[in-house]
């Protein structure tokens, strides 16, 4: 109902007048009547003012939502938005951040799955005008004959099983397949290595395999093996490329590239360059691609640094010789290729990158995180490099990139990296506004990556910056676009501790019992020992107390009858003399008597806090109290304790009796 | 255009009726076939289930809400960043003190959060002046300058006299496409035009109830086919007509009598012809000769005269007001030197 109202409200109207120009013509026995919109010219000359009518615009379809979303900045106090813009419903942890954005997308699929599964109950087309990716895609071959044309259609529905199957029912029917086809089928099985795609309508994908364990024993190995496979599917001896390759009588280029680069894909690397060495003593050529491709294998089929470099620079020459131009993807892989090469990679990133400039190939994000990868290998101790970065980000600030390569996704994490191990703040600044440039945050990749990132950055601020800088990073990332882990608000709280903002505990503990983290035994203690450690003004002193009996709640109610929090001897002390530091004496004494059900033993200098407290308050009852429960515990300060109260209180004739008593127990104990 | 709205809000209605309805009916079919085990022996798989379920269901209710991230903003925060769009009431999204709905026992209206009141309301937390000048700020690219000749509205109306109407329609629907968009309406002022007398009568009367006499313009309104540009050729097209039309003086036209003009004319009609006779046996007393045409045009050509007929044609074309009947009093008061 709702939808339907903001529906009816949502008609905005837009006026358009046009006003069109009349022209009068005064030629009055003809009396004749031109009416003429463009007549401008004929206007200028009779008018003394002329009325220059621009041209009308043109822009293309987004053009204008685009203009209107880049007025739209991000907002740090809102989520994700794919999520309900609800307290109940935003995540406010990471795990529910990855479980809810996990589970709408499970729901879009299926969804997905019902509407392409049952596609006649879909069929009415609401949209105006059409929107093809609404309507249910077609899943089940159309052509159920043996033909080409059938063969076509499963290629282009990417059924990798169904399409060799026919492939060789063609066969044995004895009907030629042309050579364009069977290039497309290779294409499709070195794809996907010999496999059907998994990530799409995988509940139908298994009635079809059990199928086939019914038909062959054979399948069975396949399907124990499925989950690994889907993790590093390999390219198996005489599979069904190869298969198909061999029964081509004439393979063209193409036919060679595609195995190549299926090769390649599923990690036979050596059989590449033999099928290269066939492709070039069949007198073809070589297209880029596979090139692309070689160059990527390169590092794996050679041991030494020298013969990888000089394959490399091999499989170029014969570029050059065979007239094909490189493009981007070839310059990102020869970088790839030199991260692997050690020295020489160092002593050649450079000249390769200024090749590549002058054959006028703008390097992308992909080629600068090769570079950088080069130059600082992770957790190897750094040499004095930092300019390497400083260049390459002198080179990329303020530039929007695209994505081009599958790589480019990795540049920010690998460049936050260098930031965090180099402890270099200002490059950790530049990298951060690259990413707020144009659009550049659509490489930061995906959402995992993304945590990493802001982690680093996040780290590497704690580290570096002064406690007022940091926190307008932490209110502006944390909990909109980062959910800090445990380890990340422990290096909050020491940064607080070390710039001496420790009144801001409160707020803090807030925000880690909203991010889940209140079950962190060891953070909740450090909090805890922070706020006890050092005497504050009365009003920090409340806000602790308060922010002290909170937790007590954490530790008293656990989670369906589960305690989540053990008390300590020193977690309790710290709570206790943060509540006497607040003057809360009522909810201490309370406090004490948690030692004795959780059979902790409280320190002397607790008691002797407690004495000041009790002294101050006059309760003479609880000081002999108190020195009965030191007895309790054994202490050995217990003694000092009696004879601080027999000089400072005054008691009753009764109470002397038993705190004599007392001592001369803990005096034989002793 | 209302019928077109209210079809789509019925039949969702209908939808989700008939949703609780499917709805019910699987609750009360769950319920009887629980009993039924419960009743049977083998109740234990089921009552194991039930538990887990009222386990899971004491998990879902712990779910707490956190603060509502009003909470955390920024007395100087962007605010288009909070309502980018039409979006419905979010109370955890607006820091302002709401409050709406009906005051139970003298108290008052319910507070914004959980309030479904404020939900169902429009609300323009999106079109703040601020959202609104960086919208046009950044629209300004799409728009063309202003010709400069062109600086008051009087220039306009001149140079560009005939104004073409037409809407476009926003809707955040299934369809983008508005039957009212297709209405094309043509303004122009007759002044403009290039008409004498009798075209501009034969126009009006053409025009019928599409003319107002009051603003001087012709309003036609073009909707009979599908699409707008052949709304507006149409209209264009019935401009020309028309034009052409009233130009036009049919054979039957010379026959318009007098009982057939459109307002009363003082040439010829018989107030004119009294007032000349009258005239005439006033002078009689004096010098009773000639009656020639050049004393008729004297007499008529007299302001007394002039005056009479101009209170004559008001009255007759105007209707008798009160004003009207008092200058015409005065006006033959003169005219007779009373």
């Amino acid at each position: 109902m709702a939808s339907s109202c903001s529906q009816a409200l949502g008609h905005h109207v837009f006026k358009r007048s046009r006003i069109l120009q009349i022209h009068l013509q005064k030629s009055w026995p003809n009396r004749s009547f031109a009416l003429n919109s463009a007549a401008d010219q004929q206007l200028a000359v009779s008018s003394p003012e002329e009325i220059v009518i621009p041209k009308k615009k043109t822009w293309s379809k987004e053009a204008v939502l685009q203009a209107l979303a880049s007025t739209v900045k991000r907002d740090p106090t809102a989520s994700d938005y794919r999520f309900q813009d609800d307290p109940y419903l935003t995540p406010k942890t990471s795990s529910e951040f990855k479980l809810f954005s996990l589970s709408q997308e499970s729901g879009r699929n299926a969804a997905k799955y019902f509407i392409n599964t049952y596609p006649k109950y879909f069929q009415k087309d609401y949209a105006q005008p059409h929107i093809p990716c609404l309507m249910p895609d077609s899943l089940e071959a159309q052509i159920e004959e043996e033909s080409e044309a059938a063969l076509v259609e499963r290629v282009r529905m990417r059924k990798v099983r169904a399409a060799v199957d026919l492939f060789d029912q063609l066969q044995q029917a004895g009907t030629p397949v042309s050579l364009d086809v069977t290039n497309q089928l290779l294409d499709l099985i070195c794809l996907y290595g010999d496999h059907d795609p998994t990530q799409e309508n995988v509940p139908e994908q298994r009635i079809e395999e059990t199928e086939d364990v019914q038909d062959e024993p054979q399948a069975k190995k396949g399907r124990g093996a499925k989950a690994s496979d889907l993790l590093k599917a390999s390219w198996k001896e005489n599979n069904n490329a190869e298969r198909i390759f061999a029964l081509l009588s004439e393979p063209n280029a193409h036919s060679y590239s595609a195995v190549i680069r299926g090769m390649v894909k599923y990690g036979a690397h050596s059989k590449a360059f033999s099928f290269y060495t066939d492709l070039l003593n069949s007198r073809l050529k070589a297209d880029v691609h596979t090139f692309n491709a070689l160059i990527t294998a390169a590092p794996e089929v050679k041991e030494k640094y020298n013969e990888k470099w000089e394959l490399i620079v091999d499989l170029l020459k014969q570029m050059a010789e065979q007239k094909v131009k490189p493009n981007l993807l070839t310059l990102n892989a020869v970088l790839k290729a030199l991260r692997r090469c050690g020295t020489v990679g160092r002593s050649q990133a450079f000249p390769v990158i200024s090749e590549m400039k002058s054959l006028s190939i703008d390097p992308s994000l992909a080629s600068y995180t090769h570079l950088l990868a080069i130059f600082y290998k992770p957790g190897a101790p750094v040499q004095g490099q930092t300019d390497v970065l400083q260049e390459v980000m002198n080179e990329v600030s303020g530039k929007s990139f695209s994505p081009q390569d599958p790589d480019d996704a990795l540049f920010f994490i690998t460049a936050m990296r260098i930031c965090l191990d180099t402890k270099d703040m200002e490059q950790a600044y530049r990298v951060h506004e690259l990413l707020g440039v144009g659009e550049n945050w659509r490489l930061l990749g995906k959402d995992f990556q993304q945590n990493i990132y802001y982690a680093r950055f996040f780290s590497l601020l704690c580290m570096m910056e002064n406690i007022d800088v940091m926190l307008k990073w932490y209110r502006d990332l944390v909990p909109s676009v980062y959910y800090p882990s445990s380890n990340v608000m422990r290096d909050l709280l020491q940064a607080l501790d070390t710039d001496n903002r420790l009144d801001l505990i409160p707020l803090i503990w807030k925000d880690i019992k909203q991010l889940g983290h209140a079950n962190r035994q060891n953070l909740v203690e450090e909090l805890l020992t922070l706020m006890a450690r050092e005497k504050h003004n009365q009003e920090v002193q409340e806000s602790f107390a308060e922010c002290a009996l909170d937790i007590k709640k954490i530790y008293d109610t656990g989670d369906r009858g589960k305690v989540l929090l053990n008390w300590t001897a020193g977690s309790l002390n710290d709570l206790i003399s943060v509540l006497l530091a607040a003057h809360r004496t009522r909810d201490a004494w309370e406090m004490l008597k948690l030692f004795k059900t959780h059979n902790r033993v409280p320190s002397e200098e607790l008691l002797n806090k407690f004495l000041v407290c009790v002294k101050e308050a006059g309760e003479v009852n609880q000081a002999v109290e108190l020195v009965q429960i030191s007895a309790g515990f054994c202490l050995p300060g217990t003694p000092k304790l009696i004879q601080r109260v027999l000089q400072e209180f005054e008691l009753t004739e009764q109470q002397r009796n038993m705190l004599s008593d007392l001592e001369i127990q803990s005096f034989n104990s002793d | 255009m209302a019928a077109s709205i209210t079809h789509p809000a019925l039949s969702s209605l209908y939808k989700i009726n008939s949703n609780i309805n499917g709805i019910y009916s699987l609750i009360s079919f769950n319920r009887r076939i629980s009993i039924s085990s419960v009743r049977s022996s083998s109740a234990v798989a089921t009552e194991t289930e039930a538990s887990g379920r009222g386990v899971r269901g004491q998990r879902r209710s712990k779910r707490q809400a956190g603060e509502p991230r009003s909470e955390r903003m920024a007395v100087d925060q962007d605010w288009t960043a909070v309502y980018p769009t039409a979006a419905s009431f979010k109370p955890a999204a607006v820091p302002l003190p709401v409050r709406m709905g009906y005051p139970v026992k003298r108290g008052v209206p319910p507070a914004k959060k959980g309030n479904l009141e404020l939900i169902k309301i429009p609300n323009f937390l999106h079109l703040t002046p601020v959202a609104i000048k960086k919208h046009c700020e950044a629209l300004k690219q799409f728009c063309t300058e202003w010709p400069s000749a062109l600086d008051s509205d009087e220039k306009c109306m001149k140079r560009f006299p005939i104004q073409v109407q037409s809407k476009e329609f926003v809707s955040a629907g299934l369809s983008l496409r508005n039957p009212d968009a297709r209405i094309v309406t043509l303004k122009v002022k007759l002044s403009s035009l290039n008409l004498d007398d009798h075209a501009r009568k034969k126009m009006i009367k053409l025009s019928e109830e599409r003319y107002c006499k009051d603003t001087d313009t012709l309003t036609i309104t073009t909707d009979s086919c599908p699409l707008r540009k052949q709304n507006y050729d149409y209209a264009m097209y019935l401009l020309t007509v028309l034009y052409h039309e009233s130009w036009k003086t049919e054979a039957w036209e010379q026959e318009k009598t007098r009982a057939d003009m459109e307002e009363y004319e003082w040439e010829d009609s018989p107030s004119q012809k009294k007032v000349l006779d009258t005239l005439l046996r006033m002078r009689a007393l004096g010098a009773k000769d000639e009656v020639e045409e050049g004393t008729r045009e004297e007499l008529l050509g007299q302001p007394v005269v002039q005056e009479y007929r101009d209170t004559m044609l008001r009255l007759k074309n105007e209707g008798e007001t009160e004003e009207n009947l008092h200058k015409y009093k005065e006006a033959v008061k003169k005219l007779f030197n009373i």
